[in-house]
């Protein structure tokens, strides 16, 4: 899932205010944050009526999925009104976002430009897109899990990532910086929340599996061609 | 490879002798008076002194010009190189200009993380981890290529040691990444500090399959203060409850503290260790003191 975490009031209302919107469309999403309670339909109610307290003109909508509200092809040859009816339609909620000054997507940054690249309205982000990860089960943490390197390495380490979990993303092992089998980034001193030291949980888990020699060969230093910035994959073309 | 020897503080550990290395802190600012200081101290009474690259990621002057300046005075210089805030490229790079000035001794370190430092917003590199940094080392060195395998014509000469953190718990996977950097090429290893025997005990046991020599790291407790920051937040720190009595009910902490420290001094050595790696923490001016009273020599 992708995990994110709604920005504070003050700070959207400050994006609307900047530009004084006063008709404004908020767009939530069934997806990953609607599972996680931060953008599906009772947060994008909620926030909506928190902006109308301020005498705005306030609709809103949800879309199933905002990173895949309509695909590239079916609106390449559609004008901008036609466009914005089109996307209108995929979103349960409302028929048409003319004359909508401004948008507020609720979903993942994913989503949020996804939106922006299909309508020529101004789209502003309710979300802070954090990480992909998952809820820990007691559900008082989401935590990351993976950082999307392209070059998965999970079959060696017990399902563990260290390119994730470990505060350096070191791939040989643990740091000197283990404190009471924790990460001393996550200490007291500058963090509230203890976090295991990934390199000792692979370490268990790998002893456990009787496979510990994974741990006894050197990895090579990462290849960052592979997760650099601006990556973009080429889609196989089906039938 | 046999006489592959570039530098006294390898020939002392190779000879078998007793080495003492030491370590010096760089300034914040640019306080040339402030590394000297520390040199003179130690110039007599070591074999080589490390030079700290921003420990926990404090700004401070780097490790280059210390290590300049230091062996201009006639003390040779251990080259600590982290990882926190220089990719490949620059690792190399570094490499490559210390051993043109003549640094002959170059310390492979992780590094402490960005945020434990007064610069917890600086983006952390960690390109290479010490075991890749130790390998790398060896490459330009001894097969004299790059890490990208570029032929170097005039290759460093230097030899790379590593870290090693003994008191962790559980110590296996340390042990195991000491392997890995044997493996990678390291000739020598100095420790996290020590204070308690049963960790040096354990590290002897732990290790007496390997070949590296081990230098104990030793800083002086100097106040109860500090005994009780290093329990609280330094990762693997032990301290046995008779030295803390010690520190606290000492009525002269200075002379406690040289007395402590030369009594492990004493400890590690006969316990067969390579030698000792001490980190005066501001007692530069006491560490002949401390070796004297050791009786080591």
């Amino acid at each position: 899932m992708i995990i994110t975490r709604q920005k504070t009031f003050d700070e959207i209302e400050a994006m609307v205010d900047d530009h004084d919107y006063n008709k404004i469309a908020l767009i939530g999403c069934g997806g990953c944050v609607a599972f996680y309670h931060q953008g599906g339909r009772k947060e994008t109610v909620e926030l909506a009526e928190k902006l109308k307290a301020g005498s705005r003109d306030v609709i809103t909508g949800i879309a199933n999925r905002q990173c895949y509200l309509c695909r590239e092809e079916d609106v390449r040859d559609l004008n901008d009104a036609d466009t914005l009816k089109k996307v209108s339609r995929e979103i349960e909620g409302f028929d048409n976002l003319d004359g909508v000054e401004a948008v507020i997507s609720l979903a993942c940054g994913v989503g949020v430009q996804n939106l922006a690249n299909l309508v020529e309205i101004p789209v502003i982000p309710a979300q802070n897109t954090m990480f992909m990860g998952k809820r820990r089960v007691r559900g008082d943490f989401d935590i990351e899990q993976c950082i999307g390197c392209g070059d998965c390495i999970l079959g060696l380490t017990g399902g563990i990532c260290p390119v994730t979990r470990c505060a350096k993303s070191l791939m040989n092992g643990p740091c000197g910086g283990v404190f009471k089998g924790n990460c001393e980034v996550s200490q007291s001193r500058v963090s509230k929340h203890p976090v295991p030291c990934a390199w000792i949980l692979i370490y268990k888990k790998l002893k456990k599996l009787g496979r510990l020699d994974n741990m006894k060969k050197i990895r090579p230093a990462r290849d960052f061609v592979k997760s650099a910035n601006m990556r973009m994959l080429e889609v196989e073309q089906v039938g | 490879m046999a006489d592959r020897l570039f530098s006294k503080f390898m020939e002392s550990v190779k000879s078998r002798e007793f080495t003492i290395s030491g370590e010096i802190d760089p300034p914040k600012d640019v306080n040339r008076e402030a590394v000297e200081e520390q040199v003179s101290c130690l110039k007599d009474h070591v074999v080589a002194a490390n030079v700290t690259d921003n420990p926990i990621g404090d700004v401070i002057m780097n490790t280059f010009a210390p290590c300049v300046i230091m062996q201009e005075m006639g003390l040779e210089a251990i080259y600590q190189a982290t990882c926190r805030d220089r990719n490949r490229i620059a690792l190399q790079s570094d490499i490559i200009g210390a051993a043109a000035v003549g640094i002959k001794n170059v310390l492979a370190l992780t590094g402490d993380h960005t945020r434990m430092g007064n610069h917890p917003q600086a983006k952390p590199v960690f390109d290479f981890d010490s075991v890749l940094l130790t390998q790398t080392i060896r490459k330009m060195v001894d097969e004299g290529k790059n890490w990208a395998g570029l032929e170097l014509e005039h290759p460093p000469k230097l030899h790379v040691g590593v870290g090693l953190s003994p008191g962790l718990d559980p110590l296996e996977p340390e042990i195991i990444k000491l392997e890995k950097k044997i493996e990678a090429g390291a000739e020598f290893a100095q420790t996290q500090c020590v204070y308690d025997v049963r960790i040096l005990e354990r590290l002897k046991e732990e290790t007496s399959h390997l070949e590296i020599p081990i230098l104990p790291g030793l800083a002086p407790l100097r106040s109860i203060g500090m005994a009780k920051f290093m329990l609280k937040y330094v990762p693997g720190i032990s301290i046995p409850d008779e030295m803390l009595k010690q520190l606290e009910t000492s009525k002269d902490l200075k002379e406690t503290t040289i007395d402590m420290t030369a009594e492990l001094i004493r400890t590690v050595k006969e316990m067969g260790f390579a030698g000792v790696h001490i980190m005066p923490v501001g007692m530069d001016a006491q560490v002949g003191e401390m070796i004297k009273r050791s009786g080591v020599r």
